[in-house]
């Protein structure tokens, strides 16, 4: 009995931290928030859920949201797209110091502030900007042209933000790929493309659920990116939320909208998992 | 068995950096035989294997396969297959979607490719088992389904890398004797490679021993173990009694050597010495005759007396340590299956003797 007491005891002094963690800094305020939503504006009356049905009856709200989601969908695929190649090469094909190399390089941007690796793109698109004028310079452009404010900038930038959350559990996970059954693939008559298809991605399936899952809610819940590269019109639905709170003073109805990008996102990750088959348990412990 | 040729290696060599692996292997193998290459780590029998394969290309040589050149011909290609060490199954796949890999590969029609899978399992003895997942079957159930995987694609020969070490010793010995059958069965060539001398001898037709690179000896495994060509595959093919000397006098197929340690030895000669020549000479303990009394041995031309150090009992593969009396120098004989010297204990005097033909002499480089 009494080492079970010890064990207990044991067992609270680690998880302490942790579950005051939870606590105060996620369960409270989302209780909060959550109070404070089903609330008229200026928090007296009755309890309604006029927050939210107001997002359903405003085009403008929910053709905010629909088009983030899309866009962040978009995003995280693009990021797949790019990073895997990279990802594979790393785990792969690189050796020995070659790998540790590469592996820092796709870190090192993440060693500045999002804020710097944003403006850094500004740098390079604004009309004038290095890219632009290297157009202009080659004569390529008759004059500078502004790449800055529409929805390709916002999407560079949403894709290199992201690049590393979906390398890091590619990596891993392709690491964990025994070299042999490549190979005996290969020996049984696949073609590269077929092994892709039969052996690698369903083996690098989890690593895959966990980078995007990541990188969709990241996208999805950025401000800063399509802030900046987006400029005033890029509809955004965080942009949204933040008028509600900040410009209007409206907390209920920047809660409501709040709650509202939680739940459906969660659903699109939820549908996500069950279209291609995986779990949130195996995408979790990327082995 | 001269039949016709299924797989050829000219003169094959490869380097990695400055370290040659393999440098002028020829052999040839004919078709439906089971041709091993044994040798210990390190010695070149996998990047042989690999070239064969197709992993590698040779630095030098030609391998021919059914007559063809496979030189440039990528591994999808080849009419081989490989075993890998770890079998290499595919764990994303059921067990009939392995066996089925290589098939769809090649675009055979979907009721071919389930009546050619089922017919595969219910050869290798594993009918039914085509849904199983990979980790629901045990290690000799996973070795058949590898081969059934590389034998359904109809190979001209099939490749083993070892497939047999990773299991338990009990596994093993029960799989080299269903491999050996197996392959009589369905008569596919396999060339085998292994560190492991039991398994070469027990499954193969014929056995090339290899070291640093080159092929020692090629032969049957009786051959190789009563008629070793090298000191090498004297020493590694079975266990042997080994003592370095010098020869004191040759006579036709004879030597007569006297040990560093002073004994003096009859022994078979491999190659052509002269007196003066340092030589190492090997007899096996199974070719030592063990006796109480030094009448017993009659007229064996090799006799000594000693003392037990230790009797090592190990059933069927008993043996006794003895030290010699005259000199102090160190024989293992093994202890006769008749039961006659079962009650041996160390410090009794023995006498051992064996003929002429039981020891064979190398030269011994300086």
């Amino acid at each position: 009995m009494s080492v079970r007491a010890q064990r207990l005891l044991g067992l609270a002094v680690f998880l302490t931290p942790a579950l005051l963690w939870l606590l105060l800094l996620i369960v409270l305020p989302h209780v909060d928030l959550l109070l404070l939503s089903i609330r008229p504006k200026g928090g007296a009356g009755a309890v309604s859920p006029a927050n939210y049905t107001r997002f359903f009856a405003e085009p403008i709200y929910w053709n905010t949201f629909a088009r983030t989601a899309a866009y962040s969908i978009l995003a995280t695929f693009l990021t797949l797209l790019i990073a895997f190649p990279v990802a594979y090469y790393i785990a792969k094909v690189a050796r020995g110091r070659a790998k540790g190399i590469m592996f820092l390089l796709c870190l090192l941007p993440f060693w500045v502030s999002e804020l710097v690796r944003v403006y850094g793109w500004m740098i390079l698109l604004r009309e004038s900007g290095i890219l632009s004028g290297l157009l202009v310079w080659t004569g390529l452009l008759p004059r500078p042209v502004e790449m800055l404010y529409n929805d390709l900038a916002i999407l560079i930038g949403l894709v290199y933000t992201s690049m590393l959350f979906m390398v890091v559990p590619l990596v891993t996970v392709l690491d964990s790929l025994d070299d042999s059954l490549i190979e005996a693939a290969y020996d049984l008559g696949g073609t590269a493309p077929s092994i892709l298809r039969e052996i690698v991605i369903p083996h690098a399936m989890p690593g895959i659920a966990a980078g995007s899952i990541v990188v969709f809610m990241l996208t999805l819940g950025n401000y800063l990116t399509p802030a900046l590269l987006g400029g005033k019109e890029s509809l955004w639905f965080t942009e949204q939320i933040y008028n509600q709170f900040i410009i209007r003073f409206n907390w209920e109805q920047g809660s409501a909208f709040g709650f509202l990008l939680l739940i459906l996102s969660s659903a699109i990750v939820w549908v996500g998992l069950r279209l291609t088959g995986q779990t949130l348990a195996s995408a979790v412990q990327t082995r | 068995m001269t039949g016709p040729i299924d797989l050829e290696v000219r003169d094959v060599a490869r380097s990695f950096g400055g370290f040659r692996a393999v440098q002028g292997v020829s052999f040839e193998i004919p078709k439906g035989s089971f041709f091993s290459i044994l040798g210990p780590s390190g010695c070149g029998k996998t990047t042989l294997l690999r070239m064969i394969a197709g992993f590698l290309e040779p630095d030098a040589g030609d391998i021919l396969i059914g007559g063809r050149s496979m030189l440039g011909v990528p591994p999808n290609r080849r009419p081989v297959n490989l075993i890998f060490q770890h079998l290499a199954l595919f764990p994303m796949m059921s067990v009939a979607e392995n066996v089925a890999y290589g098939l769809r590969r090649r675009g055979v029609g979907r009721a071919e490719i389930r009546e050619r899978v089922e017919g595969m399992l219910t050869r290798i003895g594993l009918p039914g088992t085509g849904e199983k997942r990979i980790d629901q079957l045990s290690g000799g159930q996973k070795q058949r389904i590898a081969i059934a995987r590389c034998l359904v694609l109809e190979p001209t020969a099939l490749l083993l890398d070892e497939p047999l070490g990773a299991l338990d010793l009990k596994l093993r010995e029960q799989m080299k004797v269903e491999l050996k059958l197996l392959q009589e069965q369905i008569g596919t060539t396999f060339v085998y490679i292994t560190h492991d001398q039991s398994e070469a001898l027990v499954m193969s037709d014929q056995v090339a021993v290899m070291n640093e690179g080159r092929f020692e000896q090629v032969d049957t495994p009786q051959g190789l173990y009563y008629r070793p060509q090298t000191a090498f595959v004297a020493g590694f093919v079975g266990e042997s009694n080994r003592w370095q000397g010098a020869v004191a006098a040759a006579a036709g197929e004879e030597v007569r050597v006297r040990t560093r340690e002073g004994m003096d030895l009859v022994a078979r000669m491999a190659d052509g010495l002269t007196a003066g020549h340092p030589v190492e000479v090997f007899v096996r303990p199974e070719g030592i005759t063990l006796a109480r009394a030094e009448a017993e041995l009659g007229a064996l031309p090799n006799r000594l007396a000693g003392t037990v150090e230790t009797v090592l009992f190990d059933g069927a593969k008993s043996r006794v340590m003895v030290r010699e009396a005259r000199t102090g120098g160190e024989i293992t004989a093994a202890l006769p299956q008749s039961g006659r010297c079962a009650d041996l204990a160390p410090g009794q005097t023995v006498h051992l003797g064996w003929e002429a033909g039981g020891g064979v002499c190398f030269r011994r480089a300086e």
